[in-house]
């Protein structure tokens, strides 16, 4: 009786189990030492644990840090390649949660998921915490993340009793002109980097994550900093200097007129990881320079 | 009397090996209604396309009035030379005036407007064919014979000479067909229209042409006055049919009665 | 009907002229922000510090100039390719050209290092090079069969390319970078917020050649809509004309999509409806559309920065949105 009791669960354990997904505590024996991340914030999270070698595959967009060049590309968010990824068995592989066939295809493998979503930056020192939990470096994880939300806590002591300066964050344009402003809206990790760092969004009323900005509305919205990101590759200087003129069609706005246009480069503005701290301590810099 | 139009060992072909019209001669009388007649595919309407000046003989050619129409323009051989092809189709909203009226840009300047005189042209040229009261009608709308009549009035706002015609009754209901045969008889007789008309109906070439030119896979078979040249000998030549000819005594032209298939 | 052409002619001009202009005054004075014309004017103010003159000449100005030329643009290629192939629901985009234009741009977008030509936007620049690429091959297409333009063949190479070009479209978007993919969206949904006088005064030239070649065509288009034949045969030069049409439409789609992006509908839609005001003469419905087709335009875009505020619609929306459903009415009204 106890037998086929023991048989049971065992059954309903090994079945139920890859159906759940999601974050769950692992005990030390099936801690996960081969992992794919598809998410190059959480990669860079895993680094910052100090699981960095536990990897064996990254994302095809995955940059930093330099370790991440020997590792094996599986593809990302809209081309995952499940071959590559059944190739380097992997006992964990970190997804995005919209990404429905390709978990499908891991449970049939019984390949066990994190499921990763994309929000805010409180949802970051989360992600960190509950990312190191499945590691099994729980500790590593929630030192990283006090760390970083000390910080920012640090940064966003520095700049209290500053002004707070309105400002559009753009993140993309069209190149050479004013068309396709890409700004951040009052939505998304962006623009808590820009509250933390001391700054009022332009946009801060339009409730979505961007907000394709006219030539009227920054007109009509005045910003008085306006912080143009650049990630990808580093620019030589001259090429920021450009970049800045292209604004001077719009003279009346405050931004344009006292010359608070800034360019900053860098993947740190675009991955939700930890080094979103640099990230808003270099915009901190830029607001509140003088 | 020099012909009005003359076409001198015409030789077309479409593709290498494959010749459409071979050493073709004719002469057209001012005046006259000359019939083009051979089953489908003899390469009338080809022969029709030269003669109008819309396709160039491979070999020999056509003049008109004595002159070969290679050396008349283009505009001056639309004001000499009219076409009424078998269907018209009118992708927009055309009125049948407009339609008619297009007859006159031959006449008009590059961006010269129609006139009252032009407009006056073409409601006569509608009355002419009995269809004044399509005048501010779609094209679109009209019946297969009210549209060819139609047509018909467009070329004549063309104010040519010469009329073609490219199988004009092939898809009318036979009460139109006498319609149109009686208007293009009536328009010879009262403006002295050359009509060279291209057809594979018989009947029609016996009712309407004083002349035929027989034209079987692209060679002249025969040619002269209709009495001489529509002989049941010529039928069966022609199209592998033993057809009756006889004088109708009420309408005193030439009917042809097709029998059978011919024997040889 | 009976009225002669020329009474039409400025009668049609008048209203249509007249439509366009009340709303290319009234459209820079509307939008989001409130202005007032009397500080748009106000010559007191030095204009760096002017907010409303630089709502007025930077923000709503130069679209609504861009909006009446884009929309003419495309509301006369309409009118030609129509008559061109023979029918009644060919429009700009099906020859390729407009294709050909949004190629040029992706590649400008993704690929090349984003530079001001003589001061027109690099990717203005290699969107019209595209069109010119794609009318090249339309071209050599036409007058490879020597008898004269068929419009069948002209149809299915058009179709061809554009599903051919419309997959490099698709294959570029792909291979790019996450952020560019977004920006080439962004184009292909068309946008009129052009910011500077220096692309609208590069589109012209196109568009002025373009209006040259139409001159020449209204009657003869008339009559080509007949048939080859039937046109040859009333005197007209059926293989120039139809050459000058090809080129004079594709002229004015390339400059059109590479000022505004592929916006959609106009050049299908606004022909149709003129004609049900105005008939079938071209000599009334070209001048017509480029007239209707502007103000139909900086309408729609009106349209598209007012109404869903605090964001603003891509005008290809509004286009469709309009354009679409009264297409399907239009096509239920033929076949009843």
């Amino acid at each position: 009786m106890t037998r086929t009791l023991l048989a049971l669960a065992l059954a309903v354990r090994i079945l139920v189990a890859p159906a759940l997904g999601g974050a769950m505590a692992q005990d030390a024996s099936t801690v996960p030492h081969r992992v794919v991340s598809l998410i190059p914030a959480v990669t860079e999270m895993i680094f910052a644990i100090g699981d960095g070698d536990r990897l064996v595959g990254v994302s095809s967009y995955d940059r930093y840090p330099p370790a991440v060049q020997k590792l094996a590309r599986v593809g990302g968010l809209l081309d995952p390649n499940i071959e590559t990824i059944l190739s380097l068995r992997p006992d964990l592989v970190i997804v995005y949660d919209t990404q429905q066939e390709l978990k499908q295809r891991l449970a049939r493998a019984n390949i066990p998921v994190y499921r990763y979503e994309h929000r805010g930056l409180a949802d970051i020192t989360q992600t960190l915490r509950a990312v190191g939990a499945r590691l099994g470096s729980a500790d590593a994880a929630n030192r990283a993340a006090a760390k970083m939300e000390s910080d920012l806590a640090a940064i966003q002591r520095s700049v209290a009793g500053k002004p707070r300066p309105k400002t559009m964050l753009v993140f993309g344009r069209e190149p050479g002109s004013l068309r396709g402003i890409d700004a951040s809206g009052g939505y998304g990790f962006l623009h808590d980097m820009l509250g933390v760092a001391g700054g009022d969004n332009v946009f801060a009323d339009v409730k979505r994550q961007s907000v394709e900005a006219t030539t009227e509305m920054v007109l009509a919205r005045q910003p008085e900093v306006i912080i143009e990101l650049r990630y990808g590759d580093s620019l030589p200087t001259f090429d920021t200097a450009r970049i800045v003129r292209e604004w001077d069609a719009l003279s009346s706005v405050p931004a344009v007129r006292n010359h608070r246009v800034y360019v900053l480069t860098g993947d740190q503005f675009v991955v939700p990881g930890p080094r979103v701290v640099e990230a808003t301590r270099e915009i901190a810099e830029v607001l509140h320079r003088r | 009397m020099d012909p009005l139009l003359r076409a001198d060992g015409v030789s077309f072909s479409y593709e290498p090996d494959r010749f459409v019209l071979d050493d073709v001669s004719l002469s057209v009388r001012r005046g006259a209604i000359v019939g083009l007649l051979g089953p489908n595919g003899s390469g009338k309407t080809t022969l029709l396309r030269i003669l109008g000046g819309t396709l160039k003989a491979a070999r020999g050619g056509v003049a008109l009035d004595g002159r070969p129409l290679a050396s008349l323009s283009r505009l001056d051989l639309a004001r000499r030379i009219a076409v009424v092809p078998q269907e018209t189709h009118a992708t927009f909203d055309f009125t049948a005036l407009e339609i008619v009226l297009m007859g006159r840009y031959p006449h008009l300047g590059a961006f010269q407007l129609e006139g009252a005189d032009d407009i006056r042209i073409a409601r006569e040229s509608l009355q002419a064919t009995g269809t004044a009261a399509f005048e501010a009608r779609a094209f679109a709308t009209l019946s297969g014979g009210e549209k060819q009549r139609v047509v018909i009035a467009g070329a004549l706002a063309q104010a040519s000479d010469v009329l073609l015609l490219d199988e004009p009754t092939a898809s009318l209901d036979v009460g139109y067909q006498f319609d149109i045969v009686d208007l293009l008889l009536r328009l010879n007789t009262e403006r002295g229209t050359t009509m060279v008309v291209s057809t594979h109906d018989l009947n029609l070439a016996a009712a309407l042409c004083g002349e035929l030119v027989m034209i079987r896979h692209g060679r002249v078979l025969a040619s002269g006055a209709t009495a001489d040249v529509l002989t049941p000998a010529n039928v069966r030549a022609l199209y592998g049919v033993d057809a009756e000819i006889a004088m109708h005594p009420r309408v005193r032209h030439l009917t042809v009665t097709p029998i059978g298939r011919a024997h040889s | 009907m009976a009225a002669p052409i020329r009474k039409r002619l400025l009668g049609v001009v008048a209203v249509f002229g007249g439509l366009l202009l009340a709303v290319a005054v009234v459209a820079p004075l509307v939008g989001t922000t409130r202005i007032s014309l009397a500080h748009v004017f106000d010559r007191t103010t030095p204009f760096a510090d002017n907010l409303d003159a630089q709502i007025f000449f930077i923000a709503r100005l130069p679209r609504v100039v861009a909006a009446a030329l884009v929309g003419a643009g495309l509301a006369t290629a309409g009118v030609v390719f129509q008559a061109l192939l023979r029918n009644p629901l060919a429009a700009p985009e099906t020859l390729g050209v407009s294709i050909g234009a949004s190629l040029g741009a992706m590649i400008a977008i993704t690929l090349l290092p984003a530079t001001a030509i003589l001061g027109v936007p690099s990717v203005s620049v290699a969107s019209f090079l595209g069109s010119l690429g794609a009318l090249a091959v339309v071209y050599a297409l036409s007058i490879a069969r020597s008898r004269g333009m068929s419009s069948t063949v002209l149809l299915l190479g058009g179709v061809v390319l554009t599903t051919f070009l419309g997959a490099i479209v698709s294959f570029i978007q792909y291979l790019a970078d996450f952020t560019k993919t977004f920006q080439t969206v962004r184009w292909l949904m068309g946008s009129l917020d052009v910011g500077s006088y220096t692309a609208i005064v590069a589109a012209l030239v196109p568009m002025v050649i373009a209006a040259i070649g139409y001159a020449t065509l209204p009657r003869t288009l008339d009559l080509i809509t007949l048939g080859p034949d039937a046109a040859a045969a009333r005197g007209v030069d059926v293989a120039r004309a139809e050459r000058v049409a090809l080129v004079s439409a594709s002229l004015s789609t390339g400059a059109a999509v590479s000022l505004g992006g592929p916006i959609g509908f106009i050049g299908i839609v606004v022909p149709h409806l003129v004609r049900m005001l105005v008939g079938a003469d071209h000599r009334l419905v070209l001048p017509a559309a480029a007239l209707f087709g502007a103000a139909f335009l900086i309408g729609c875009d009106l349209l598209a920065r007012t109404i869903a505020a605090p964001v603003e619609l891509p005008v290809g929306i509004v286009t469709a949105m309009i354009g679409g459903p009264f297409f399907l009415w239009l096509l239920l009204r033929r076949t009843r």
